[in-house]
Formats: structure tokens, C-alpha cells, sequence
């Protein structure tokens, strides 16, 4: 891979974003409006700490679904529908170069979002400095990779571009609910909290919640790390299995 | 002179269907090769494994000495490729469009809109564009990176015949000036005028190959005309050992000989209407056109 060939797809990713209201919303809008939640919760306690705080450190990773997946679900849904993504083969980028630098965009975009978040947390919402900032960071960075995995792999059996308003759905809504995204899942049964546990989102949320409050353990991560691990193996494995870079009728 | 493109016993399938059934053939550098048959030939299959996109299935294919798909990092550069259907970013315009893929090649051409016709379409939105401006922007877009090697995949299609003749002209120029092109096409009259060699596929294999001239050789002449309606069509004459092949057109029967050579075949022809005072309409005689020669190979096989 080559960086100036990398940049040239951010280039062009970011052109294309800014004239794509309904990319522009996802990537821009959602997050926003998520991010006023914060301050209707604020004052409220989840987990022992202030709600604003809980939820807030969920969205660290949770705007990975966003910015990362349901972003790159529409972009390589629609560039291989229209056949943009087989011009763009056909030019002298790798295929690595043309994942990688739209996934470079958009885990770009989410750590943006994401460090605004922090600012935000710390500036209005009474949050504190990231205990563990080295592992925050980590939590955040591996997500996008993974993530962007996943989004190639749901790409290829989603057939048109509105399909994929649909087919993101399962993935963004058992992520909010079952990662512990914005609240505790404490109420649910013992099965139902250790199967949450598996989704992908979930080790995430744990890594970079345990970070900013303090109170991970070596224990703790490790578990973590196993878990999305195995996320990373099978967003891999599902990636190359399903990805396609022509037109599903062809 | 040397090869440019080499293709040696080239299979592609896709699942069990066999699109390119093992093919054969080399062009020059500096030549332009046409590859012509119906839809489904295998004509953009072979394009496909030439520029690239996925090993080939069985055989060795080399394009500039390098093979295509293991070697594509260093020979893209090397190509200019006008896929048969790639999209545009419908939200860029003209402009935009070759300014990002300028960012893409070492030193590219200034000149590609001018030299398409496209300058006072460029800030236009490529989603307003004709199907015919379309191909243009597209061959702007194959000739940025001043390719070696050019690969033109039914280019003028949906082209008025104005745009089709200056697009024919930039190839022309191009080919004298040393780059080496694959073409494929649905009109004849575009791989007469442009092609050094050609050959016509059909269902995956080549039928015919060689100059135009060596292609319609040997498919005789033809001489045709109207059967005069007072004659019954079991009374045509053989015409030198040739007998009529009846065609309807327009709701009246035309006759068609192949012969070799139309003198004597046709000195036979007007001394038999002579003799019972018949009027022939339409007659013509001629030698075989490309045309004939490509509706026999698609009618299933060359004879």
C-alpha cells in the first residue's frame, strides 16, 4: 500500500461525502443527535456513575456503528451498484488501497468525532481525564479495522444502496441495546447478559469504559481482547466471503 | 516487431459456464486488434482477464511481458482501460472527474477534454451526460495516463455518428503514434476502418482471424437481386454450380448466390433473363463483406 495512493481515496471519500446528504447525516447528523441525549440524561446515575458519563463513555465506541459501518455499508454498497467501484479497480489503485483508504476515511472520521466526545465530556458533562488513556485509545483504534470488516462483508449481500438502510439495522440496534451501550444490562437474565457479552461492540464498550473510569484489571481486558479477537478473525473470514466488487446481477 | 499482447490457449469460466473456451492470439505493439462477435461471445471476458481483474482460468496471457492479474501493481499504469459499463460519481462534475483521476498517473495529458470533445461540458454533472458524452468522458479518462497499451471495450456506442468518426480519428492518431489497442465492437464498419488485424469469437472461441482482407477471403462474392414474381423459386438457375439461397426481405423473395468471381456467374444470370425477358430489381454483385462474413460465423460457425 501506498500512502499518496491512500490519501487519494480520502481525497476522493470526503469529495463525495460532503455532496451526499443522506452520507452527511449518518456520518455527521446521527452523532449529534445522539450526542444531545447526553444532556437529558445528565444528573441521573447508571452504573454508580453520572448517566451523561455511562452513556457518553458507550458512545466512544458506539459511533464506530455510524461513521465506520452503516458509513461504509452505503459507500460500497452504492459505488458497486452504480459501478463507480469498477471504474475505481480499473485505474492503477491495489484493492487493498481502495478498502483501506475508504476505511482510513472513515475511522478518521470517527476518531474525530470521538476525541470531541471526550472534550465534550470533560468540558460540559463534569467527566474527568481517561484514567487509562493508552488503552482508551487502543479500544478506539481497533474498533475501526474490525468494524470496517464487518461493513465489507454486509456490503456484498446487501443488494442496492437503499437496502442498506435496512440491513444495518440488526447490527446498530443489538449493539445499542445488548452492548450496554445506554444502560446497564444489569435487569437481564445471567444467559441473556453473558450472550451480550459476544456481540461485537460489547468488549469495546467494556475496554474503553473500564479506561476512562479506572477500573479495569489485566483480568478484565484480556477477556475483552479475547472476545473481539475472535471478531476480527470473522470479520476477516466474512469479509472475503462475501465482498464483491461487481454489481450482484452481473 | 514485438508483442505487446500475447494470449495462449486462454480459458475463463464462471462456475460452470465456460465464457472464453481456449483462445489464441498476439498482437504488435503499435496495432490495433479488433475482437468481434455477438453479445456473449466472450470478447469483454477476454478483456477482462487481459486488463487484469481475475487470473485466468487455464492458458498464459501477457500483456507487455507481464501477466496481467499477478503483475497488475506494475502494469496498470502502463494501461488505459474504457471498461464496456463503469459508473461515474453522478455528484462530480466533468472537471472534477478528470482532476481527481489526474491525481492517479505520473504525467498525465493535458488536453484529454479538448481532445474528446468534452471542454465546454466541464462543469457539467456527469449524471447529466448523454450515453454518447459518457463514452467520451471515458476515453478522457483511458488516455490521462498516456497508456502503452489501450484497451477499448465497445467505445462508441450510444455515439452520434459525428462523435463516432472524431473518436475514430484520436484512435487512428494514436495507433500511428505507437499505442498498442484492443478493441471490440459491435459495429463492422468501425473495425474496417480501424482494425490492422481482427478476429471474430464466437461462443468463446476464435472463428476467423487475420486482416480484413484475409478474413472475407475465401468467402466468395455475392450476387443478389429480387425474384421477379412470375417466377416460381424452384426455376432459378444454378449459377456457375452455385444455387440460390432465398432470403425475404421487405415481403418478396431475394435470391443469393456465393460464387467465386462474378463474370461468367453473372453473364449466365442476364442471358437466363434475357431469354424470358425478366426484369431483375435490386441486383447487385459484390465481393463478401465483413458483414457476411460475421452473420456466417454467428449463424454457427465459419464454413
Amino acid at each position: 500500500m501506498r500512502l499518496a495512493n491512500l490519501m487519494w481515496v480520502v481525497r476522493l471519500d470526503l469529495t463525495l461525502l460532503w455532496r451526499n446528504r443522506t452520507a452527511l447525516f449518518t456520518v455527521i447528523g446521527l452523532p449529534l443527535l445522539f450526542a444531545a441525549i447526553l444532556y437529558s440524561v445528565k444528573g441521573q446515575k447508571s452504573a454508580g456513575v453520572d448517566s451523561a458519563l455511562y452513556v457518553g463513555t458507550g458512545y466512544l465506541t458506539y459511533f464506530l456503528v455510524f461513521s465506520v459501518f452503516m458509513n461504509l455499508v452505503n459507500v460500497f454498497t452504492a459505488r458497486r451498484e452504480d459501478l463507480t467501484l469498477k471504474r475505481l479497480r480499473s485505474g492503477p489503485l491495489s484493492e487493498a488501497e481502495l478498502l483501506g483508504g475508504s476505511a482510513l476515511t472513515a475511522g478518521a472520521l470517527y476518531l474525530i468525532q470521538a476525541v470531541l466526545l471526550l472534550v465534550l465530556m470533560g468540558a460540559t458533562l463534569g467527566g474527568r481525564v481517561p484514567a487509562d488513556l493508552p488503552m482508551l485509545l487502543a479500544g478506539m483504534l481497533l474498533g475501526i479495522p474490525v468494524f470496517a470488516l464487518l461493513a465489507f462483508a454486509l456490503s456484498g449481500v446487501t443488494p442496492s444502496a437503499d437496502m442498506a438502510q435496512l440491513t444495518v439495522l440488526p447490527l446498530m440496534f443489538a449493539c445499542m441495546v445488548g452492548s450496554g451501550v445506554m444502560f446497564p444490562l444489569d435487569g437481564a437474565p445471567e444467559g441473556v447478559r453473558e450472550a451480550a457479552r459476544f456481540l461485537p461492540l460489547s468488549p469495546l464498550v467494556e475496554i474503553t469504559r473500564e479506561a476512562y473510569f479506572g477500573d479495569g484489571s489485566p483480568g478484565s481486558y484480556a477477556r475483552a481482547l479475547g472476545i473481539f479477537a475472535l471478531w476480527a478473525v470473522l470479520g476477516f473470514l466474512a469479509a472475503r466471503r462475501w465482498f464483491r466488487w461487481e454489481p450482484r446481477h452481473a | 516487431m514485438n508483442q505487446a499482447i500475447q494470449v495462449e490457449g486462454l480459458r475463463q469460466r464462471y462456475g460452470d459456464f465456460e465464457a472464453v473456451g481456449g483462445i489464441s492470439f498476439e498482437v504488435g505493439e503499435g496495432e490495433l486488434f479488433a475482437l468481434l462477435g455477438t453479445n456473449g461471445a466472450g470478447k469483454t471476458t477476454t478483456m477482462e482477464a487481459l486488463e487484469g481483474f481475475r487470473p485466468v482460468h487455464a492458458g498464459e496471457v501477457r500483456v507487455l511481458g507481464m501477466e496481467p492479474y499477478r503483475d497488475r501493481r506494475a502494469l496498470r499504469p502502463q494501461l488505459g482501460i474504457m471498461l464496456q459499463d463503469a459508473g461515474f460519481f453522478a455528484d462530480l462534475t466533468v472537471a472534477e472527474t478528470v482532476r481527481h483521476w489526474r491525481g492517479l498517473v505520473g504525467a498525465p495529458r493535458e488536453d484529454v477534454l479538448e481532445l474528446t470533445g468534452l471542454a465546454d461540458k466541464a462543469d457539467v454533472r456527469t449524471r447529466q451526460l448523454s450515453g454518447g458524452q459518457k463514452r467520451r468522458l471515458d476515453l478522457a479518462l483511458a488516455l490521462l495516463g498516456r497508456p502503452r497499451v489501450l484497451f477499448l471495450d465497445e467505445p462508441t456506442t450510444g455515439m452520434d455518428p459525428e462523435a463516432r468518426r472524431a473518436t475514430w480519428e484520436i484512435v487512428q492518431e494514436l495507433v500511428a503514434d505507437g499505442t498498442t489497442v484492443l478493441l471490440t465492437t459491435h459495429y463492422l464498419e468501425e473495425a474496417e476502418r480501424l482494425a490492422d488485424r481482427l478476429a471474430i469469437m464466437h461462443r468463446g472461441r476464435i472463428e476467423l482471424s487475420g486482416t480484413v482482407a484475409e478474413v472475407v477471403a475465401g468467402h466468395g462474392d455475392r450476387i443478389t437481386f429480387r425474384v421477379p414474381d412470375r417466377v416460381p423459386v424452384a426455376e432459378l438457375p444454378g449459377l456457375a454450380g452455385a444455387a440460390a439461397e432465398i432470403a425475404v426481405s421487405d415481403g418478396r423473395a431475394v435470391a443469393a448466390y456465393t460464387v467465386t468471381g462474378v463474370q461468367r456467374p453473372l453473364y449466365e444470370l442476364l442471358r437466363w433473363a434475357e431469354e424470358r425477358s425478366l426484369e431483375l430489381e435490386g441486383l447487385q454483385a459484390r465481393s463478401a463483406s465483413l458483414e457476411d462474413v460475421f452473420l456466417q460465423t454467428a449463424d454457427g460457425g465459419a464454413r
